[in-house]
């Protein structure tokens, strides 16, 4: 299993480094400037912390088809605070602790988010992809219902440079990503809640049996996840400098795309952080790429489910291949030990 | 007897009744032959996509892709008679239903011979479909059809028998509630009268248990999406005669919609559970709180929630039912 994880990722690494050639030789003027880089690395940030979302529930062996929906509410939640309580003629502490306290309470909302969506799975009984449907309705409407269907602007302007600014010339999302990304990397592999939710995923039976409490678990993993869309809700509406309820509504499938290039298995217990890392810039290479070409973003579409249906083409081949391989060693062994 | 009126299809029934009761003492305009024959002119293209979901769900697997499918359909067909000139409805059904059928059929070579999870599958071709159409619309330069063919229009208007009422106006039945009649019914005798409906209900019961019993997976599989690749052709053209206004940012987004008319028939995401009466009821159901907010002057951009929570509360309880006859079916009472 190590050795087709490896390669895996190996052919992965292959393929990125591949087409930023290919980018690079078909316009290398556009592509391989500082500011296509800074670019890219402004929306890996937000749809990154999507895709891991879906990444940890993926591990579990569910899914979690609300992430833009708790991204918008938390954002849209986030918004409302600091559109209404801010006040550019009172002290910049008062405007610094509104900012604070919208943050801390957009994050929140999307903790509940991903509450509820965990105890709709483990309570409840619903499987994740009914009930990840049914309260991405529920969230996706609540925000309608905030907002009417208008955009919450414009936001304070120190707001903003959470999502604009730079350091150091790389911008500010990319070190919340980045550190967000080591973290959950550091929980998933070195602690014991990590250990218990490949647990789960690769057999809940078994998981049960061994004394994991497979509830609790679950419950804190789509809790996780719900914060991690609200880290990406507060990226979003920095950058965009408003909130509205259609925001990222195209990053669903491409999240679910990332994760499953990256090698991660739908039905859950494997998967690689590195391998989804990889896959992100792989996307964003492309994207990046497709819009200097000139493609139409309907095309690009057509592109991301084709790709998704092509990967898991190759992973079935490629599984098949490997029992082949195994049954074969084994039919061989046992003729070795029979000719004794 | 007994066990019919326990049922789930009762149950919602009953909440069916009860709810216009309650809808025609706000509003008295809700219980009228004009309003009813309008809804079903307006929503049967709906339970036609509904009936195709559920089949797909009966048989343990979920299907988002249909939306795409079936406004694509919309298009190609229009499209096809302008480019051809010919006028002629058949024609564009059937080019509706063959293109739903090979839609259908790409979701079935990915979900029956590569085993790829539905859901995955079906967002992937979703996404896909859906790009193809609106790339190709742009490519053609006509992206909306605003003035389809006359065979269009007229088919939208065929009434199978009208009313008159005293003052001289008339109310319709719509060719497209006779049209949903027809698909109810004949999936539902496909399913309890023909081995291929057995089939289906046997694979979202155990899947394993079915492939050793000897069904043919693979076949009924690829049977289910084409199946539903061709009603949701055929719904997508009938949506097409009815607003008169091919566009193809159509029908796509209204997944969630149909989904929760299909569990909240009682049918059972494990698949193998659920009735075409669950579904038609569901359908209804949905159709008339979507449709009372206007008659309850509730605003409107509060479906999408009350759909999500139909969803979870509808999925909660069949669970919750699933869980309890479970519990009871471990009870042997040994005399």
């Amino acid at each position: 299993m190590v050795i087709i994880k490896n390669k895996k990722i190996l052919v992965l690494f292959g393929i990125t480094v591949l087409s930023f050639i290919v980018m690079s030789i078909l316009q290398p003027s556009i592509f391989l400037t500082l500011r296509n880089f800074q670019s890219l690395s402004v929306q890996i940030p937000d749809f990154g912390l999507l895709a891991l979302a879906i990444y940890i529930c993926m591990l579990t062996g569910g899914i979690d088809l609300s992430i833009v929906a708790t991204a918008n509410l938390s954002g849209i939640i986030a918004a409302y605070i600091l559109f209404n309580y801010t006040n550019p003629g009172l002290s910049g502490m008062y405007n610094n602790l509104i900012i604070a306290i919208a943050i801390i309470v957009g994050l929140l909302v999307s903790i509940i988010c991903g509450l509820v969506n965990g105890l709709l799975v483990t309570k409840a009984g619903i499987t994740p992809i009914l009930a990840t449907l049914g309260t991405m309705g529920l969230y996706g409407g609540l925000g309608i219902i905030i907002t009417k269907g208008l955009g919450i602007t414009p936001l304070p302007d120190k707001f903003v440079a959470i999502g604009n600014g730079m350091f150091l010339k790389i911008p500010i999302p990319l070190y919340v990503f980045v550190f967000v990304f080591l973290l959950l990397a550091l929980i998933l592999n070195k602690t014991l809640f990590g250990f218990q939710t490949y647990m789960i995923g690769a057999n809940p039976i078994a998981a049960r049996f061994s004394g994991i409490n497979v509830n609790s678990v679950l419950v804190r993993v789509y809790m996780t996840s719900g914060l991690l869309c609200g880290i990406a809700a507060i990226i979003m509406i920095a950058k965009a400098g408003s909130a509205r309820s259609g925001y990222g509504a195209a990053f669903l499938l491409p999240a679910i795309l990332v994760a499953v290039l990256g090698g991660t298995d739908p039905s859950g217990g494997f998967g690689s952080v590195t391998g989804m890392i990889l896959a992100l810039v792989l996307l964003q290479i492309l994207q990046s790429g497709f819009n200097i070409l000139g493609f139409s973003s309907f095309f690009k579409n057509v592109i991301w489910g084709g790709m998704l249906l092509i990967v898991m083409v190759l992973n079935f081949v490629g599984e098949r291949l490997t029992q082949r391989m195994q049954f074969r060693r084994a039919r061989l062994s046992n003729n070795r030990i029979d000719s004794k | 007897m007994k066990k019919m009126l326990r049922s789930h299809e009762f149950y919602l029934f009953l909440i069916i009744i009860l709810i216009s009761f309650v809808i025609t003492m706000i509003n008295p305009a809700f219980f009228t032959l004009d309003n009813l024959f309008s809804l079903l002119r307006t929503h049967s293209w709906e339970g036609i996509l509904a009936v195709g979901f559920f089949l797909v769900l009966l048989s343990g697997g979920i299907d988002v892709s249909f939306t795409a499918v079936a406004v694509s359909c919309m298009y190609i067909s229009v499209y096809t008679m302008l480019v051809t000139g010919i006028n002629n409805i058949a024609l564009a059904f059937t080019v509706a239903m063959v293109l739903g059928i090979i839609m259908g059929a790409i979701n079935g070579v990915f979900i029956a011979i590569f085993e790829i999870p539905t859901l995955i599958t079906t967002l992937g071709t979703l996404t896909a479909f859906h790009g193809a159409l609106m790339s190709y619309a742009q490519w053609t330069t006509r992206t909306v059809i605003s003035d389809p063919p006359s065979a269009v229009k007229e088919f939208g208007k065929i009434n199978i028998f009208t009313i008159t009422r005293s003052d001289g106006s008339t109310i319709g039945f719509s060719v497209f509630a006779l049209i949903f009649i027809v698909v109810a019914l004949g999936t539902w005798l496909m399913l309890k009268y023909t081995t291929l409906g057995r089939s289906i209900r046997a694979i979202g019961g155990n899947i394993e248990a079915a492939r050793r019993a000897g069904f043919n997976i693979v076949r009924t599989q690829f049977f289910i999406y084409c199946y539903v690749g061709c009603l949701a052709g055929l719904a997508g053209l009938m949506f097409g005669t009815y607003i008169r206004y091919i566009n193809p940012l159509f029908i796509v987004g209204s997944e969630l919609t149909i989904i929760a008319a299909v569990v909240l028939g009682g049918a059972s995401i494990m698949g193998g559970k659920g009735s075409i009466i669950g579904t038609v009821l569901g359908i209804t159901m949905l159709t008339i709180i979507r449709t009372s907010f206007v008659l309850m002057k509730v605003p409107s951009y509060y479906e999408r929630a009350v759909t999500g929570l139909i969803i979870i509360a509808s999925v909660a309880i069949t669970a919750y039912r699933e869980r309890l006859s479970r519990r009871q079916a471990r009870v042997i009472k040994v005399e």
